[in-house]
Order: structure tokens, then C-alpha cells, then sequence
């Protein structure tokens, strides 16, 4: 998956592999959940924060590209539409073909198990919110603009944002504030992205999924009864379950 | 500053290399899209009797104040206008519009819509990066194809930083620049020419492209990263969250059953796209910005990305009847549609005449009309490819089709006798038939008393395809006649009469059919085409998934206004605005040469009954007829249309727009009640003023 392109930089010394190990280190997180801090060092230095009770997840294979969960994001956040402030970033391309790697791409924050832009942010504004599931966020009271969390990303481009007007970094807080939104957001409530998303590529979930070296892959298609009537493919090989379609749809020409 | 605007209008002079802006707020009376385009060209183009080739012709871009909003299946619809060079006789004033997200971009980049005036010595591209604009020469994109030109453009743009936030002034952005080109077609000056934009989103009735080749303009790309202010940030997502409801998207969960759906708002994922292609081949939804139904497709073999319905049908019954099956040689037809930037309209005109002309034998190797098309390869993608590049390019029969239909049929002598048998399916003012007027009244009829076949399906799926294909299948259509005329008559305001749907033999040519194709005009001017709702959701009449079956039009339109805009306008209010703007565009026609003996149709629509596929559907035409006090669908098959009659209707709907039914010319009254005296000032020195 082409947004698990991992930066490997000279100073910071890691690779792709030493991070997914680190990603897939949920136990760290899992572990120190139960301790109510935002984070602290193991023995080996090896910073750590409690496990995000909340992950967004996004099946690919059923974005269209229109960019509706990036206008919700800023609309509920930031109260104008704008793809530079949407906290979730959608890569499309339009030429490309169904299935290539980076036809249609949606980069979001994956509230990692180790998040490097909390280490790197020499203020704290970068924090795990213990107050909302844990979930990787910036107190911008604290935020000084230095934008060192947006470097420490590992996810190209980085999921750490900047705001020009704010001059401060923002992220994906899974809706914990979001001012221009009737219902409650954050873990256990809304997500603009989750909530307006047309064809259901976006879900909110628990446990972060299983990643590899090509990323995650979930499948949001076969539960969808619609998506097979449709004449979509339900698997990721391209297939779908064997469903008649029936006559075309009676819409205009 | 009311929410949605950006207060700005770029204009952009070709012929000085120079660009200027226009206050955007004294045109926001006229919504935006459209109706600020309308009145835009009316300030600024001094001759409106010029050739669309004429470098004094002004051709605006119009953005809306729903683009690049949360507004369902209005964020991405960009409206150009111009005189055209697809009308015939007259080169009429007229319009197009394409989704994508281009309008988007301009919105974020600051501009509420573009004009484009002069023309350049040399052959140029626009790059525009929110308020920095450039002209650049187009010398490295010239001759590039309509999807090798934007891919240039973009790489130009990112300057190679695909995935990378990327600054531009103090913001950032992961996007690649929107970018709207001509292919080969446009080049050439062709009057079939399209305008593209991304993959599948064309402009192409008017012919625009051609425009744009005259002008040496081969593209304009606009990369925005500002923001669009919303006056109620809440209470837009609260209404987009509310439509879902009536669409497929907010009931992905439960069975869908296509047959018998009615609700172009309601539609599916990849719908437009629909059964194209090998069935085998996986594709998903691609959708323009904002949308919340994503009815294109992204194929496995990409080719034909992002097309949709008519993109296809140029070609796809000749694929199928080769190939027994839609094949990989549609897609790539398609494609190659896409690629030349040919307006899928008249290549579909153009196959359809040409293969009536060879099967009488007039056409064909060493025939009357001499070409190297092997009809015997009907159906392949290699003969289309060879039949778009003849049109593109102008050589064989591309000679004269590179002119368009109705010009090529004048040039080819053949005009007169081949629209009055029919095989050249020309319904009026040189545009090829879409629907039958002769069965679909309101369609032929709407593009009757405009500039254009209207492609405004509002009616049409309720009218006609949800009845027929229903017929077809033994089923009943989810909303039965009685139903239709009974929200009708409740939501078409402020007529509110419920035999607007009566399309029997009588009610073809009634006061009734006049209010509705009246309605039909106001509301598409100004919520389709100024606010830029999509004609492929919008108006949502029926609903199957709304309460008691209605749909959100009427509540809809006002709440998504009120939330972006902050004004509180009325549905009513809103379609005085359109009325407005239709009166405006009426004058502009009138300044070019238009009255009432210009609006007739072709003769086979008088003399020839419709029948099932004799120009383009082959779907039966089972419509809504009143009959001995019953609503009941009915076959409408074998109906031709009586030329007095629709003489008679014609006074009817002059009078009920308050126009002289001598001449079909707006009157003194009818404009200044409208608020457009200086528009009534210029057609009285014309000596067009309506009496």
C-alpha cells in the first residue's frame, strides 16, 4: 500500500522494517494502556505511549476519489471546506487503473502504537489524550509551530499537518474537536470521514489491523449486500460473489 | 460577503497576455455558475453576433457558490458558456458544463470563475496557482493527446514531489493541479470539439474545444489551496448527512434492486458506467468532488476512466452487435473518444448517419460518398479509432464532420432530405437527438425554445426510463402514475398543476405542457446550472428511499443555499432568479438572430412516427398520460408530432413567459419586472423588443 511508505532518514537511523516491528509492537501500547499516562520510557529508552482505543481503516478498493471525507474533516474542524486543512488526504489518480498501487489513495493517521511525532515533540502538545481513548493529538495551547512532529512522520506525506493560518501542527483527532459537528466525535462517538463516506471505504475500528511490509489490507465490500448487486468486486483479487445482476438501472442517458 | 463567494472573478486577456479581476458580488444575484456567466457575457462581449472562432467572443468559466462544498453532487460541476460553434444555422450563445473538481480548485485558489477573451499569437497554457497566474507557451504540449497534455501539466506543476506536501505561498498541498485541455480535435478547430478535464469529465455540446483552439488555448490548470467559507459549517453537514439518506449511500447495508429505481438522486456507485465493458472486468466508483453517489467507474484495463453513459453509447450497441457482448473494444473506443476530445454527441450522430448512408448504399469504398471505412469493421475499436481520427484531423469523411453534423450535411447536400427521413437524427438547431420529441415532449420542447439539446434529465428517468424499462422487464415502476402527477403537482411551484405530467396526444400541446416545460427552464438555469446542482442527481422528485416516496427537491435546494450562503431564499424565490437568467440568455439569442420561425424542429419529427431505436434508444417509449380520468403509462410508440399544433403550443408558452407570440421576443414588461431594463434598452435599439 503505497501510504505505508515509511521515510528512512540518516539521523533517525530506522528502517521500514524496524518501524513496522514497532507498529506491530501493539502490546507496548496494549500494555501501557492501563496506566493512565501519557507516556513514559521503557528501560531500553524506548519511548512509548498508551495504545489509541481508535484507528480509521480505509478499503481502497471502494474509494471513488471525491474527496467528501477530506471537505467533511476541515467543514467539522476548521468550518470552511479545504483539502489543504482535511486532516485525512486523498491521493487520486484519475488515469490510473483499478487495483494499481497509488491509482486512488487515502493517507490517514494510523494513531500508531509508537508515534514518533509524540516523541518528537519537545513540548508535549503532541500527546496521547487520555481523555479520549488515547487517541495521537496536538494541544494547541502548548504547540510552539516548531514542526518537528510533522518531520518525525513516518508516513509519506505526513500525517501531521500544518495549519498556515494557526501556525501550529494538526492531526487527526478522530473528531474529539470538532466544533461544526452536530453529533459527538472522538472514540465511541463520530467520525465526519466515517459518517459522509458514499461508498463506505472508511470504518472506524478498536484494534489497529495486521500490517506488513505492503501495509494493511481490509476489506469493507463483503458485507456491503449492495456493493456485489452492484456488479463490484467483493474480494480483493478483483472477484466478486456471484450475485445476477439484474437489469440496468432505469437513469438517464 | 455572503458564504461560498470569493468576491473575485479572473479575467484572462489571451490576445495582451494580461490578466485583470472583476467584483464578483454585483453578479451574485445570478447564483454563480450560469446565471453569473450569463451576465457576465453580457458586459463584457461587446459584439454578440461574432463567430464563436471570433477572437471578440468571450467564453467564461464559471465556478458556483456549492463548489468545492459538502453539497451533494454540486461540489464539482463547472459551467462554461460562449458563443458556440455547434449551433446551426446560427451559432448561438449556449453552454456546457463538466464535473471533476476543477471548479473546486478555482474556488480554493480564489476565484469565483474565469473569463477567457482575445486569442494569442502563439499556442499557450495557463497556470494558475491560487492568486499567481502565467502564461505559458504551449509549445511542449501541442499535438499531446487530451490525457498526455494534463499528465504534462501535472508533472510540470509537482515538479516530480507526487506525494509529498508541497508548498505553495504559506500553504501546502498534497494535490495535482485540475487541468482543463483540448485533445486533437480542439487543435484542429473542429466543431465537435470537446473540453476535458481529469479523466471522462468533458465539455463538449457547443463546442468549446474548437473555441478554445482558436483562441491558441491549449489548457488551464488551477491548483488552489485556500478555503471556502461556510455560513453554517453545522448545518451543511447536518443537511449532507440528511440527503444520504435518499441516496444508495446511506443504505449500502440493505438489498438494492436497480429495477424499478426512478431517483436520479438515489442512483448507485459506478452506475453511469454500468454493464461497459467485459463483465469480468473488475472496476470500482470514481467519483467528481463532493459527490455522494460516484457514478462512474475506474476499470481494470483504465481505459475509459471516469466515462459515463453517452461516452459509451456513441458506440457501444456497434460493440455489442460485432462482438455479442460489450467488449474491451468499447472501453477502448471510449478512450479514444476521450483522447481526440471529440463531444461524444456528435460522434454518436455521426456513426449513426454514416452507417444509415452505407447500408443505402451512398456511403462506402468508391461510393457516392467515398471513404476507407470498412463498415464490415463496425464495432472494433479500430474503427472507431480510424473514424475519430478523421474527425479530429479532418481528411475522408472527417472532411466535412470535422464541421459537425449539420454543417457536414449542408456541405455533403444532403441536409434537408436526411433530417426529414430521419437518418440524420438532427432534432433542432443543428444538435443531434438525445430524446424523442415526439414522445418525451419537455425535452424536445426545452431544446426547442433554447440554444441546445438540454441534457436535463429531471424529468426524463420518471417520465420515461423507469416506466419503459419496467415495461419491458413485466414489472411496475416504483412510482405509479398516479403518484408522479400527485408530487408533481405538489412540488413544481408555483405552478402546482398535476397534468404537467399528462403526455398524451392531447396533453403534448396543452397549457399544462407549457408550464412544465417553463418550470423545467427556470429551475434548470438557475439550481442545475447556477448553483451547479448535478443534472445526474438533481431534481429529486420521487424517492423510494424519501417519505411517502418524495424526494428533496424544494426542501433540499433552500437548506443546502441557506448553509453555505446564509441566505434565506425560498425555493419560489429561487426560480424568479432562473426565470431571470432565462430571460437574459432569451435576449442574447434574439441580439443573434433568433425568433419564432427559427424555433421548429427537424421535418422527420413531423412526418415519421417514433419508433424504438430509429435514431438513438431502443427502449420503448412508454410515458404518463391522463386518459378518460385515469393516470395510466402508456406506449406513446408511432406518435410524430403535428406541425400546427405545436404551433399552437408555442403561442401558449410565448404568452406564459410574457413574450410577444408574433415574434417570441421578450417584452419591455416582462424584463423590467425581472429587473433586466437595460437588457430591454438594448433589444429595443435592435429593433427586437417584443411588442
Amino acid at each position: 500500500m503505497a501510504d505505508n511508505d515509511i521515510k528512512t532518514t540518516e539521523g533517525q537511523g530506522y528502517s521500514r522494517r524496524q518501524f513496522l516491528i514497532g507498529a506491530g509492537g501493539v502490546g507496548i501500547g496494549a500494555l501501557a494502556g492501563g496506566f493512565m499516562v501519557k507516556s513514559f520510557f521503557l528501560p531500553d529508552s524506548v519511548f512509548a505511549v498508551p495504545a489509541s482505543e481508535g484507528y480509521l481503516v480505509v478499503d481502497t478498493h471502494k474509494c471513488a476519489g471525491c474527496a467528501s471525507c477530506m471537505l467533511a474533516c476541515s467543514l467539522v474542524h476548521s468550518g470552511e471546506t479545504s483539502l489543504s486543512l482535511s486532516r485525512i488526504q486523498v491521493i487520486n489518480n484519475v488515469f490510473a487503473a483499478y487495483g494499481e498501487e497509488d491509482s486512488v489513495v487515502q493517507e490517514q493517521c494510523r494513531q500508531c502504537p509508537h508515534p514518533y511525532c509524540a516523541e518528537a515533540c519537545p513540548t508535549g502538545a503532541m500527546h496521547a489524550d487520555p481523555d479520549n481513548g488515547n487517541v495521537r493529538t496536538v494541544d494547541q495551547a502548548k504547540c510552539i509551530g516548531c514542526e518537528r512532529c510533522i518531520e518525525a512522520c513516518p508516513f509519506t506525506p505526513s500525517r501531521v499537518q500544518w495549519d498556515p493560518k494557526k501556525r501550529k501542527a494538526q492531526k487527526c483527532d478522530l473528531c474529539k474537536d470538532t466544533p461544526y459537528m452536530t453529533e459527538e466525535g472522538g472514540v465511541g462517538g463520530q467520525q465526519a470521514c466515517v459518517a459522509v463516506c458514499p461508498t463506505r471505504a472508511i470504518s472506524f475500528v478498536s484494534d489497529i489491523p495486521a500490517q506488513t511490509d505492503t501495509g494493511y489490507q481490509v476489506n469493507l465490500r463483503d458485507d456491503n449486500v449492495a456493493w456485489a448487486l452492484l456488479g463490484l468486486p467483493t474480494e480483493d483479487d478483483g472477484s466478486y460473489a456471484p450475485v445476477a445482476t439484474a437489469a440496468p438501472a432505469p437513469t438517464g442517458h | 460577503m455572503a458564504g461560498g463567494y470569493t468576491g473575485k472573478i479572473l479575467r484572462i486577456d489571451l490576445t495582451n497576455k494580461s490578466v485583470s479581476t472583476l467584483d464578483s458580488e454585483k453578479y451574485q444575484e445570478y447564483g454563480g455558475g450560469h446565471g453569473m456567466g450569463s451576465a457576465v457575457f453580457w458586459d463584457l462581449c461587446e459584439d454578440k453576433t461574432v463567430s464563436g472562432f471570433d477572437p471578440k467572443n468571450v467564453v467564461t468559466i464559471m465556478a458556483s457558490p456549492f463548489s468545492g462544498t459538502l453539497v451533494p453532487a454540486a461540489s464539482g460541476r463547472t459551467e462554461v458558456q460562449g458563443i458556440g460553434v455547434q449551433g446551426y444555422p446560427i451559432e448561438y450563445f449556449t453552454r456546457s458544463n463538466f464535473g471533476g473538481r476543477f471548479c473546486g480548485h478555482m474556488k480554493w485558489a480564489g476565484w469565483d470563475g474565469f473569463t477567457v477573451e482575445g486569442a494569442a499569437d502563439e499556442p499557450v497554457w495557463i497556470d494558475i496557482r491560487n492568486g499567481e497566474v502565467e502564461f505559458k507557451s504551449a509549445e511542449g504540449l501541442w499535438g499531446l493527446d487530451a490525457v498526455e497534455a494534463q499528465e504534462e501539466i501535472w508533472r510540470i506543476v509537482q515538479n516530480g514531489e507526487e506525494k509529498e506536501w508541497r508548498e505553495l505561498g504559506k500553504e501546502r498541498t498534497t494535490q495535482r493541479p485540475a487541468v482543463l485541455t483540448i485533445g486533437k480535435a480542439g487543435e484542429t478547430l473542429s466543431r465537435t470539439a470537446a473540453l476535458i478535464h481529469d479523466a471522462g469529465n468533458g465539455a463538449g455540446q457547443g463546442g468549446f474545444g474548437g473555441v478554445f483552439g482558436a483562441k491558441n488555448l491549449k489548457a488551464i490548470s488551477v491548483l488552489g489551496t485556500g478555503s471556502v467559507e461556510i455560513a453554517d459549517p453545522k448545518a451543511l453537514m447536518d443537511a449532507r448527512l440528511w440527503s444520504m439518506e435518499y441516496a444508495v449511500a446511506g443504505h449500502l447495508d440493505e438489498d438494492y434492486t436497480p429495477l424499478g429505481m426512478g431517483s436520479m438522486f438515489g442512483g448507485a456507485p459506478a452506475s453511469g458506467a454500468a454493464g461497459y465493458g467485459p463483465a469480468d472486468q473488475p472496476k470500482s466508483p470514481i467519483g467528481c468532488l463532493g459527490c455522494h453517489k460516484n457514478c462512474r467507474a475506474r476499470f481494470a484495463s483504465a481505459a475509459s476512466n471516469g466515462s459515463s453513459c453517452v461516452d459509451y453509447f456513441f458506440y457501444h450497441v456497434y460493440d455489442q452487435a460485432a462482438h455479442g457482448s460489450y467488449t474491451q473494444h468499447i472501453l477502448d473506443a471510449t478512450e479514444a473518444l476521450q483522447r481526440y476530445g471529440i463531444n461524444s454527441y456528435q460522434a454518436e450522430g455521426a456513426i449513426i448517419w454514416l452507417n444509415n448512408l452505407h447500408k443505402e448504399g451512398i456511403l462506402g469504398p468508391g461510393l457516392e460518398i467515398d471513404t476507407a471505412l470498412d463498415f464490415n469493421q463496425l464495432g472494433t475499436a479500430e474503427f472507431a479509432k480510424q473514424f475519430l481520427d478523421m474527425m479530429a484531423n479532418g481528411y475522408d469523411v472527417g472532411e466535412a464532420l470535422h464541421e459537425g453534423v449539420a454543417y457536414a450535411a449542408e456541405k455533403w447536400g444532403r441536409y434537408e432530405q436526411d433530417t426529414a427521413s430521419g437518418i440524420l437524427p438532427l432534432q433542432c438547431h443543428g444538435y443531434v437527438q438525445h430524446y424523442d420529441a415526439r414522445t418525451e415532449v419537455e425535452w424536445g420542447y426545452g431544446s426547442l425554445v433554447g440554444d441546445r439539446d438540454i441534457n436535463e434529465h429531471d424529468f426524463n428517468t420518471l417520465v420515461f426510463w423507469a416506466p419503459s424499462i419496467s415495461a419491458l422487464f413485466g414489472a411496475q415502476p416504483a412510482c405509479s402514475a398516479d403518484q408522479l402527477a400527485e408530487i408533481m403537482g405538489e412540488k413544481l411551484s408555483p405552478y402546482n398543476d398535476p397534468m404537467m405530467m399528462d403526455y398524451s396526444d392531447e396533453g403534448i400541446y396543452s397549457e399544462s405542457m407549457a408550464k412544465l416545460v417553463a418550470w423545467h427552464r427556470h429551475y434548470t438555469r438557475y439550481y442545475k446550472q447556477s448553483l451547479a446542482l448535478c443534472d445526474w442527481a438533481w431534481g429529486d422528485f420521487f424517492n423510494e428511499y424519501g417519505p411517502e416516496g418524495r424526494g428533496m427537491t424544494g426542501e433540499g435546494e433552500p437548506k443546502f443555499y441557506k448553509a453555505v450562503t446564509g441566505i434565506d431564499q425560498s425555493f419560489e424565490e429561487g426560480m424568479e432568479v432562473g426565470r431571470k437568467i432565462w430571460n437574459l440568455d432569451r435576449a442574447i439569442w434574439i441580439l443573434q438572430g433568433r425568433d419564432r420561425e427559427l424555433e421548429v424542429f427537424t421535418d422527420y419529427n413531423y412526418e415519421v412516427g417514433a419508433v424504438p431505436g430509429y435514431t438513438t434508444y431502443e427502449v420503448p417509449y412508454v410515458v404518463p398520460m391522463y386518459k378518460d380520468g385515469q393516470w395510466v403509462y402508456e406506449s406513446a410508440v408511432g406518435r410524430m408530432l403535428d406541425r400546427d399544433k405545436v404551433e399552437e403550443w408555442k403561442t401558449k408558452f410565448y404568452t406564459l413567459e410574457g413574450w410577444d407570440p408574433a415574434t417570441g421576443w421578450p417584452t419591455r414588461a416582462t424584463l423590467e419586472e425581472l429587473g433586466l431594463s437595460h437588457v430591454a434598452d438594448d433589444l429595443e435599439a435592435a429593433g427586437k423588443l417584443g411588442s
